[in-house]
């Protein structure tokens, strides 16, 4: 039941209730909740908060280089010179920047593809941003590209279609390692990821 | 006595969404209990015990716990991960046309075990040869079939009169073929050669091993295509996602498209 059902709402109370329901995750009693916590919040608390939905919404796009999301066209790594531009790590989504950034371990540039290939869920090459690698792959600084789509099913399609379609016989393309997470356990291990760490074993 | 609150079953994993914080809410279609959407708690994290076990086109031992709403995975073991079908990408979409297909047409709590067995087959053999698509054609006949809408092959659905050995009409609407002479009002009706009706017969009678021995020209393979996906759409009622972008691998050239 939503709050437009109920008697006696308000129509701008029903209103916030009704946009937070769209939120994923949110169902509508989360989202009667969190209008409530949102109305009894301080006057600067809940403009902040609206500020902040409005700020995003108008100043954020697409990098116009890696297409991660920024505030400024090319972001902060596109533009950094101490970048090496001549490995691309490819992932499904800004967040997996994120990740990766934290491990302060690869220092080369990104292309984010907000997605992956799901063809039961209607989502093929056209609606991700791989027009805009193979055409930034036409640069020929740039010797490596590290698949790293999630290692699903759907990621590894996507992984195999980049693959087949980039174009380039020089490029080296690479993806991440698979193998067993650090605090996992061998034997819940699955037998692909098992099989797979012991390919890529390593001399101690 | 109260009923168990933990029961074991055999699925094939059909796709999964995220849920919550670090949780899947995954369909699977059992052999006992036909479609089943439980959640496998925990299953996003890396250290889960569950994780790289629910991935679409496994199949699965299971171990489940009846949930408040849903049921709970509670332990989970791969019985065949078809892993040389996820090594190609022709493979995994055409494993992934088929997930959808039982998804559509599997209904919860109703067991179809020739269902189950049909898209387990299916699975071996596009393993076998992930080129071919003999068995994607032998699964949608059959799913027609054990889904109770066998279209009739033998005789005219309107006159009742046995077919020549002729040209004929089709249509899923009025449930089959139909002789020259008929010819009710129906926007699904279409020409159906006598080629491709001998290999809708023989897909009838064959097993899927003497099915993907057949080898069919171009305009047959494209006929029976488009008759058998167009039929299980139909009965579906509604499009075939999947069916797009495995159009798209069969009939793109290279990648000069993006350059």
């Amino acid at each position: 039941m939503t709050q437009e059902n109920i008697s006696g709402a308000s129509p701008s109370l029903s209103r916030l209730v009704q946009e937070l329901n769209r939120l994923p995750g949110i169902g509508p009693k989360s989202a009667q909740r969190l209008a409530y916590y949102i109305i009894r919040l301080p006057d600067e608390e809940a403009y902040a908060l609206a500020d902040a939905v409005t700020s995003v919404k108008q100043n954020i796009v697409f990098c116009e280089e890696c297409q991660n999301l920024t505030d400024a066209s090319p972001c902060q790594v596109c533009s950094d010179p101490r970048r090496d531009r001549t490995i691309i790590c490819v992932v499904e989504d800004p967040l997996d920047v994120l990740a990766m950034e934290r491990t302060r371990t690869f220092r080369g540039l990104y292309h984010v593809l907000h997605g992956v290939i799901s063809p039961i869920n209607g989502v093929g090459p056209d609606q991700l941003k791989l027009r805009e690698l193979f055409s930034r792959l036409n640069q020929p600084d740039i010797a490596e590209m590290v698949v790293a789509t999630n290692p699903t099913l759907e990621g590894e399609a996507t992984a195999m279609y980049i693959r087949r379609h980039q174009g380039r016989d020089d490029l080296k393309v690479t993806h991440l390692a698979r193998g067993l997470p650090v605090g996992g356990s061998l034997e819940y291990t699955d037998e692909t990821t098992l099989t797979r760490a012991f390919q890529g074993r390593q001399e101690i | 006595m109260a009923p168990p609150r933990t029961y074991r079953c055999e699925a094939i994993i059909l796709s999964y969404t995220p849920l919550g914080e670090a949780d899947l809410l995954v369909t699977m279609f059992t052999r006992d209990q036909g479609k089943v959407r439980a959640v496998g708690k925990g299953a996003r994290r890396s250290t889960s015990k569950l994780v790289g076990h629910l991935e679409p086109l496994t199949l699965m031992r299971m171990s489940m716990a009846h949930g408040r709403s849903m049921d709970i995975i509670s332990q989970a073991e791969v019985v065949q991960s078809f892993s040389k079908l996820k090594e190609d990408l022709a493979g995994i979409t055409k494993g992934l046309y088929l997930a959808e297909l039982v998804n559509g047409f599997g209904a919860e709590d109703s067991a179809n075990p020739e269902l189950y067995w049909l898209m387990i087959e299916t699975l071996l053999a596009i393993e076998t040869d992930p080129e071919s698509d003999m068995p994607l054609r032998f699964f949608e006949f059959h799913l027609l079939q054990v889904s109770g809408l066998m279209p009739e092959l033998y005789h005219c659905v309107e006159c009742r009169a046995e077919l020549e050995p002729d040209a004929h009409r089709f249509s899923p609407n009025v449930g089959g073929t139909l002789c020259l002479d008929c010819n009710p009002e129906d926007a699904h009706l279409r020409l159906l050669s006598l080629r491709a009706l001998k290999v809708l017969r023989l897909l009838d009678r064959s097993d899927i091993a003497a099915a993907c021995k057949l080898s069919l020209d171009d305009s047959l393979a494209a006929e029976l295509k488009s008759l058998l996906s167009t039929t299980v759409s139909y009965w579906l009622g509604k499009e075939i996602r999947s069916n797009s972008f495995l159009e798209r691998l069969n009939n793109e050239s290279l990648p000069e498209v993006y350059i």
